[in-house]
């Protein structure tokens, strides 16, 4: 079920190009805990798969919850397994907010498993993309509308840079997603969510001091379809600041 | 007490070293020490005081220098029921109230002080007045009624329906005060907390989001500033002048509005009165030169509030100085480390475990009461811990056993977001945040409290169900599997009792 995925090195490096396996399934996430920080495993067709360390808000990667299946969207990384398990990179986790109380493994510390110590600094963030200061994207987990820290910020970046350009319009466009998982399974996320997201981001512009009419808010009702790659980035809104 | 104060007035006054003196005018015989302020009650209160409790002593530190409590709005009675603030929030029980002095009030009182006002000091307002047993939440527990609009005033559209499932003090269903009056009401029951130390509880994080949810916080109505949404078990009052003026009605049962001048005294006096303990029978004098810098009223007035607890700065400062001290103060230390660096799974906690952070998530106790000097929150800190959710309550292990607090069924509406580890049916005896939000996610969320002058304040949690620290610290033991040894809860106790 594992599909190839054709992947181009960067031309400037002069690096053949080479082919990332993407992941994309739902099964309860697995905690391992370690003699450091505990890390978070998923298993897959009999593999294990690492998805990363806990952390905090500020990390990109939200750690899944027990109690809860997850959905994982990832490539497999080159390299050693890492905790025990293969490596996810990148990786997106949308936790399902309904509860399956047979979601709930913890292993115990076992020599020789380590959970990799964080490299420095955020790292990047694959929460938010921005592309100037008047234009910004941010996803979402699988029908989820939480706003991370890093989204929030993003949010109040946009309130921010309208006020100090003294601009016309803040245009709020809200998606809805889909995607393909790695056993040809499609999923589309419920209807209202990209209403739901718009309006709390609508709500966080406008507590911003955005006044209401310069707050335009268009529901996207297409739903790209899946391709089993990008589908992570289909679970969007763009927010862009009008002169 | 009243006696003297039929004679003139009282000072109460400390030495340097904070001993206690009641001070009576010249001529007059030294009065006993103060314990209990009656509202009404007119006397000095000095700068520094200090307050016998069975740990030790309290002190407490009007930092604006002596307050004198005749026709001050904070001490005098405003409503009609002969309550002012300070019957609720006694500077002796760390600007509190402690089950103890409740019950000595009953006892001196015979039950007819102000604090047992049928509005909330008793479990139905209903209910014959002149029966200890129709104040048995105050008096077995420290708890007042906190009735409160179902559907919530900020929610008309819940998410949840409730059934009453037990309602041992009859005030849920009754016809005048419960679900199905004319306004429908649901009471809780909460201890009162402290209106000292508050610029740490008022302080908010940093910005203009709570990052647990990822919302705006809260802002202050006259500021616009964002509040810290701490203040109050499910965080309804934004600030002390909401506060007060809620107090103002439903606890004094006042008519309208608080005058400007009485809302402006009560805010004053509130923002400047510090209270921890100073004195431990144990450990000794807690305030000393190069002693732990977080001890005492002083240190909590002198430091900043908003600080978030890091290796730099850990969240009651060092007590690495005591570590080669007495038995007793080196057990505080150890305490204090187990505190800042013992790990365990925390699990399954409503906006802890759900935000982002994983579930479980290995941390210590730290890691949640972040906020230095105070031990609570930096970020909004209503969490279901699950000291009033089935099946991790404090309560009798079932609904339907006999128990003295109302348990409620709440049923979620297939469209909302359950409530992260509970689901959509959940049994409580207190909904807590959600009685405000209306929200499934919300249920049982209360906000933590602050950790200062535990000693003179029990019980603990929300729902006084800690009758000491080590019920309190047996809690947590068993909720999250802790798996401490008597001499780490011996610790942490002991740590605990000289905040």
């Amino acid at each position: 079920m594992k599909r190839l995925t054709h992947v181009f090195a960067v031309a400037i490096l002069g690096v053949a190009p080479v082919y990332a396996q993407n992941l994309s399934f739902v099964t309860c996430p697995v905690v391992r805990d370690t003699k450091t920080v505990p890390c978070w495993l998923a298993e897959y067709n009999g593999e294990i798969y690492y998805l990363g360390n806990q952390g905090g808000v500020a990390q990109d990667f939200y750690p899944p919850q027990l109690n809860h299946e997850v959905l994982v969207e990832g490539t497999i990384a080159e390299g050693p397994r890492v905790c025990g398990g293969v490596p996810l990179r990148p990786v997106k986790t949308s936790v399902f907010l309904e509860i399956n109380r047979a979601c709930y493994t913890i292993l115990p510390i076992e020599d020789g498993i380590e959970a990799p110590e964080r490299a420095p600094g955020r790292g990047p963030v694959s929460w938010v993309r921005s592309d100037g200061p008047s234009d910004v994207t941010l996803y979402f987990d699988f029908d989820n509308d939480f706003l991370s820290l890093h989204t929030t910020t993003a949010v109040q970046r946009i309130a921010e840079q309208f006020q100090q350009t003294k601009a016309s319009a803040i245009e709020v466009r809200a998606f809805r997603g889909s995607l393909r998982l790695s056993n040809g399974k499609e999923m589309v996320e419920q209807p209202g969510i990209a209403g739901s997201r718009a309006a709390r981001i609508r709500e966080i512009i406008e507590g911003l001091g955005v006044p209401k009419a310069s707050v335009s808010v268009i529901l996207v009702s297409d739903v790209q379809p899946p391709n089993g790659i990008d589908d992570p980035w289909s679970r969007k809104v763009t927010l862009s600041v009008k002169k | 007490m009243k006696t003297l104060m039929k004679n003139g007035r009282a000072l109460v006054s400390l030495s340097v070293g904070l001993v206690v003196a009641v001070t009576a005018t010249p001529g007059q015989i030294s009065p006993p020490p103060l314990r209990w302020i009656d509202a009404g009650t007119e006397l000095v209160l000095q700068s520094e005081i200090s307050f016998e409790n069975s740990s030790g002593r309290l002190g407490i530190l009007n930092a604006a220098g002596p307050i004198e409590t005749k026709g001050h709005a904070f001490f005098q009675p405003l409503g009609i029921n002969g309550r002012a603030c300070v019957t609720c929030h006694q500077p002796a029980n760390a600007m509190s109230l402690s089950v103890d002095a409740i019950r000595e009030r009953w006892r001196a009182t015979k039950g007819k002080d102000p604090l047992f006002a049928a509005i909330d000091g008793s479990d139905n307002p209903s209910a014959p007045q002149e029966r200890e047993s129709s104040h048995s939440l105050l008096l077995n527990r420290g708890l007042f009624r906190v009735g409160l609009p179902w559907p919530p005033v900020q929610n008309p559209t819940p998410e949840i329906s409730v059934e009453i499932v037990r309602d041992p003090t009859g005030v849920n269903r009754d016809p005048a005060w419960g679900l199905k009056s004319a306004k429908p009401t649901i009471s809780v029951f909460r201890r009162p907390r402290p209106a000292a130390n508050l610029k740490y509880v008022l302080a908010p994080d940093n910005g203009v989001f709570n990052v647990k949810l990822g919302v705006l916080l809260d802002r202050d109505p006259v500021t616009g500033k964002p509040v810290s949404m701490n203040m109050m078990a499910d965080a309804r009052a934004a600030t002390l002048a909401i506060q007060a003026e809620s107090a103002y009605r439903d606890h004094q049962e006042g008519k309208g509005q608080l005058r400007p001048e009485h809302l402006n005294q009560i805010i004053a006096f509130e923002s400047q009165v510090y209270a921890a303990q100073i004195f431990d029978i144990s450990a000794k004098d807690l305030i000393e030169a190069n002693g732990p810098g977080a001890l005492g009223p002083m240190n909590l007035f002198r430091e900043m509030a908003g600080v978030l607890n890091s290796p730099a700065k850990p969240v009651f400062l060092s007590f690495d100085r005591w570590k080669s001290d007495t038995e007793f103060r080196q057990s505080v230390a150890r305490g204090n480390d187990i505190f800042l660096n013992r790990t365990f799974w925390v699990r399954d906690v409503a906006h802890i475990n759900s935000i982002g952070l994983g579930n479980p998530a290995k941390r210590s106790c730290a890691v949640c009461h972040n906020a230095v000097m105070s031990g609570m929150d930096r970020a909004p800190g209503w969490v279901d811990l699950g000291t009033t959710n089935f099946p991790t309550w404090t309560e009798p292990k079932t609904w339907n056993e006999a128990g003295d607090l109302p348990v409620f069924k709440l049923t979620c509406r297939s469209e909302a977001k359950p409530h992260p580890f509970l689901g959509r049916v959940i049994y409580t005896s207190d909904p807590g945040r959600a009685l405000i939000t209306g929200k499934c996610a919300d249920i049982g969320a209360i906000t933590m409290g602050q950790f200062r002058g535990l000693a003179a304040r029990a019980p603990y949690f929300s729902n006084g169900s800690a009758k000491n620290l080590i019920e309190l610290v047996d809690y947590y033991d068993r909720r999250f599997d802790m798996r401490l040894t008597t001499q780490e809860k011996e610790d942490l106790v002991n740590f605990l009792r000289v905040l």
